[in-house]
């Protein structure tokens, strides 16, 4: 192998986590307050929600898939635990029934994509729209509050030092992992991504692959609802939207190709984690939320640069 | 004076030497033909030709003028063409639209551009309407228009890379007919291709190229096959006969009912090789992937097949025509594609068992010999040759009773291709029973106890080993009625 390709190879590899640590490096050095146990603490409970449905969204890209839905997934969720635990079911089931709902949502996606054959761009971004009217519907448009204690200690709870939502992110960063890289299922979802004509002929169940993958995000939307919807103490109707993009950024942004097939969920942590404190970093130096968002548009638009570039490199 | 003029080209990729000092000399009105195993070389001296690749070190000169080509737009200007297999042509614009691609004026006289258009393809003796949209014509007369295209825009050197392969014979012959007229033009044609019929029906010279060197330029008269394959692979190459070993018992029995099909019926035993012969369009292709279950309902050992899945569980594994599309997920590791058939016998309570995985896939690797022997390579990095082995040891990790060939060979240098043979002919011998279906017909022959001739959809004729070449190529083109 030649150098440069051998340090392309190195660079697809571990260019994101290079960046991770210049970006730290930079704000720690700019900011005293940047790197202190509270302040990283933090940024990880900013970041957990949309990492949640990154993780889901992950698995969708990977199969080549993708999944607009997922903010208004997330909103139908928490609505539905909010206002069933208000109206008196015991918090544990009220969130059980959410994170079935969400499996329920992503399972229709899944649906009209690999069952029907709609593209799923068009497919989710009518789930987009639907599941937003169906929890305007639920809600009547109006905010759920009175919560059990529960929901609070999910959301702004600390155990061993850490915040509860970060606990929930790491827990389901492991999980995903270990399904897309320790699972058979994990490794059909790369093969029908990277190539499904290949994965048909290999005998493998297309439909059903695809069906887990949506599923799976409806799920993670489910469980970011239950976060956020802990973090407010309160389920809003209009909660989440707009986090399908945010989500799909954080994929990107880790590495893992739109075309589906490359890529992985630590990659996609790492892009949120990137995110995330690039936001935080900016805040403390006190850069106006005007800036922030062309900063974190040219990130976004770099990262894919560079993937871009690498790739081409690898023909 | 030649008409272009390649002096000492020099292209190194990493450590390897791909062209060492190339010299190639192209005249106005010869079809030269470049012939080499994958690898020689040649489609990297194409590259540099058409601009696709800056060389290390080398000159060109076209009509005694120095050319430095620093892309395919600046190498087309100059008047050199390369015509890809897939093809630079709009599907959904008219024939006429296409033949004035880029110099479509605002307003478009459609009258104008039709009887242009008529004119320049009755000059290339071609039959095509220039109101046809694209779309609805076949890959090879949407090839032969690409190629009015270029002759059109005053291309003087024109490149075919195995411009064949997806043709059917007629189309081939078509194909000819206008390299012949482009040789007439005075275009300087370069021609690739890995048959050597093709080369000595149709090229004035034969340029040899080994390991990145050219070995010979000659007339081809003065040249003959044996003497070509022998430049091209350093030493004699005889065509590949396998030696017919006893048949066993019956193994089943396809019914393939598909659209476009005349229903049929093939008998396998085990250890027998079955070939599918016919042109493109013949149905020999669509017969094989109906067995597969990708069409149509095939019953095979009291079942129907009505998708891969059920036809892998039966005991029956394809081996698909196209590797890229196909056969392999590129972008994984091969010892991932070798085990994607048995992902379910290689997980407990669904986590993959890691240990057996890379037992699996490194027996399949040493049995095979594939090269580089690294199972942890992205699919994508192997060889033509060696990316075919993946895609066989993927079905043998099946452990088949039938294995479905599509174009086993296509595209594979002389060399792997002789070990593809012996190693189908050893799983012959452990009683598997194979169905070839192929366009070489020297291949068919070689390897098979028993060809099926596919016409229009149905088989007209069946031909028992020993097999001569000439009689199934009769059978094939219709020359000769069963």
């Amino acid at each position: 192998m030649s150098p440069a390709r051998r340090w392309r190879d190195w660079l697809s590899r571990y260019g994101i986590a290079l960046a991770f640590g210049a970006l730290v490096a930079a704000l720690a050095l700019l900011s005293p307050r940047f790197l202190t146990a509270p302040n990283l603490l933090n940024v990880l409970r900013q970041i957990s929600v949309n990492a949640l449905i990154a993780f889901g969204m992950t698995t969708v890209i990977l199969g080549a898939g993708i999944d607009l839905s997922v903010g208004s997934a997330l909103a139908l969720c928490g609505a539905v635990a909010a206002g069933l635990a208000a109206g008196g079911l015991p918090p544990p089931l009220a969130m059980i029934a959410a994170l079935a709902l969400g499996a329920a949502l992503g399972l229709v996606n899944g649906l009209f994509v690999a069952s029907a054959g709609i593209a799923p761009f068009i497919a989710t971004l009518g789930g987009l729209t639907i599941f937003r009217g169906v929890t305007l519907v639920y809600t009547d448009g109006r905010p759920i509050t009175g919560l059990p204690e529960a929901f609070d200690r999910l959301g702004n709870g600390v155990a061993l030092g850490v915040p509860v939502p970060v606990w929930v992110m790491l827990g389901f960063l492991a999980l995903t992992h270990f399904l897309l890289r320790f699972t058979s299922l994990g490794r059909a979802i790369y093969a029908v991504g990277g190539n499904e004509e290949a994965a048909r002929l290999s005998g493998l169940p297309i439909r059903k692959v695809k069906l887990f993958t949506y599923a799976y995000s409806g799920l993670s939307a489910a469980l970011a609802a239950l976060v956020l919807t802990g973090r407010l103490d309160s389920a809003q109707p209009t909660a989440g939207s707009g986090f399908e993009l945010d989500a799909i950024a954080a994929v990107v942004v880790g590495g893992t190709s739109l075309f589906g097939g490359r890529g992985g969920v630590l990659g996609t942590f790492l892009g949120a984690a990137i995110i995330g404190v690039l936001n935080n970093g900016m805040n403390l130096l006190d850069v106006s939320a005007f800036y922030q968002q062309i900063v974190k548009g040219g990130v976004i638009l770099g990262a894919l640069l560079i993937d871009r570039v690498v790739a081409a490199g690898r023909q | 004076m030649a008409l272009l003029e390649m002096r000492d080209v020099r292209k190194r990729f990493g450590g390897v030497e791909a062209l060492r000092g190339v010299d190639l000399d192209l005249e106005a009105g010869e079809v030269h033909a470049l012939v080499g195993e994958n690898g020689a070389g040649k489609s990297t001296l194409m590259k540099v030709l058409s601009g696709a690749l800056a060389p290390d070190a080398g000159s060109v000169r076209l009509g005694g003028a120095p050319l430095r080509l620093r892309s395919v737009t600046e190498a087309q200007r100059a008047g050199i063409v390369m015509v890809y297999q897939e093809l630079t042509l709009v599907p959904d614009l008219s024939v006429a639209e296409n033949l004035a691609l880029g110099k479509l004026p605002p307003l478009v006289a459609y009258g104008r551009l039709r009887a242009r258009a008529r004119e320049l393809l009755a000059q290339m003796g071609l039959q095509i309407a220039p109101e046809a949209l694209v779309r609805s014509l076949g890959a090879g007369e949407q090839q032969l228009v690409a190629v009015a295209r270029a002759f059109a825009q005053r291309a003087r050197v024109m490149v075919f890379d195995e411009p064949t392969a997806t043709l059917s014979a007629a189309e081939v012959e078509q194909l000819f007919r206008l390299i012949r007229r482009l040789r007439e033009e005075r275009v300087a044609v370069a021609y690739i291709s890995h048959r050597l019929e093709e080369i000595f029906e149709l090229a004035d010279r034969v340029t040899v190229l080994r390991d990145g060197a050219r070995v010979a330029t000659a007339a081809r008269a003065e040249l003959t096959p044996a003497q070509v394959v022998e430049l091209m692979v350093g030493r004699e190459v005889h065509a590949y006969q396998r030696t017919p070993h006893r048949l066993e018992e019956h193994l089943g029995t396809f019914e393939v009912e598909a659209p476009g099909l005349a229903p049929l019926s093939l008998e396998l035993r085990r250890g027998e090789v079955v070939g599918l012969a016919g042109v493109v369009g013949s149905g020999r292709t669509e017969a094989l992937e109906a067995m597969f279950g990708l069409r149509g309902a095939a019953r095979w050992q009291g079942r129907t097949l009505h998708r891969p899945a059920d036809a892998l569980a039966r005991g029956v594994f394809l081996v698909p025509a196209d590797r890229k599309s196909q056969g392999l997920v590129l972008g994984l590791a091969a010892r991932e594609n070798v085990v994607l058939s048995v992902l379910r016998r290689l997980q407990r309570l669904g986590v993959m068992r890691r240990r057996e995985e890379r037992r699996l896939a490194d027996g399949w690797f040493g049995r095979l010999s594939v090269r580089p022997p690294d199972p942890e390579r992205p699919a994508g990095t192997f060889s033509g040759g060696n990316q075919q082995k993946l895609v066989l040891a993927k079905g043998l990790a099946t452990a088949p009773a039938v294995l479905l060939l599509e174009e086993p060979t296509r595209g594979v240098d002389v060399a792997t291709r002789q070990e593809l043979y012996a190693l189908l002919d050893g799983l012959a011998r452990e009683g598997l029973g194979l169905v070839v279906s192929s366009s070489d017909t020297g291949e068919l022959c070689g390897l098979c106890d028993r060809l099926l001739v596919f016409r229009g959809g149905r088989i007209v004729g069946e031909l028992q080993a020993p097999l001569a070449r000439e009689e199934v190529v009769a059978r094939v083109t219709g020359a000769q009625v069963a």
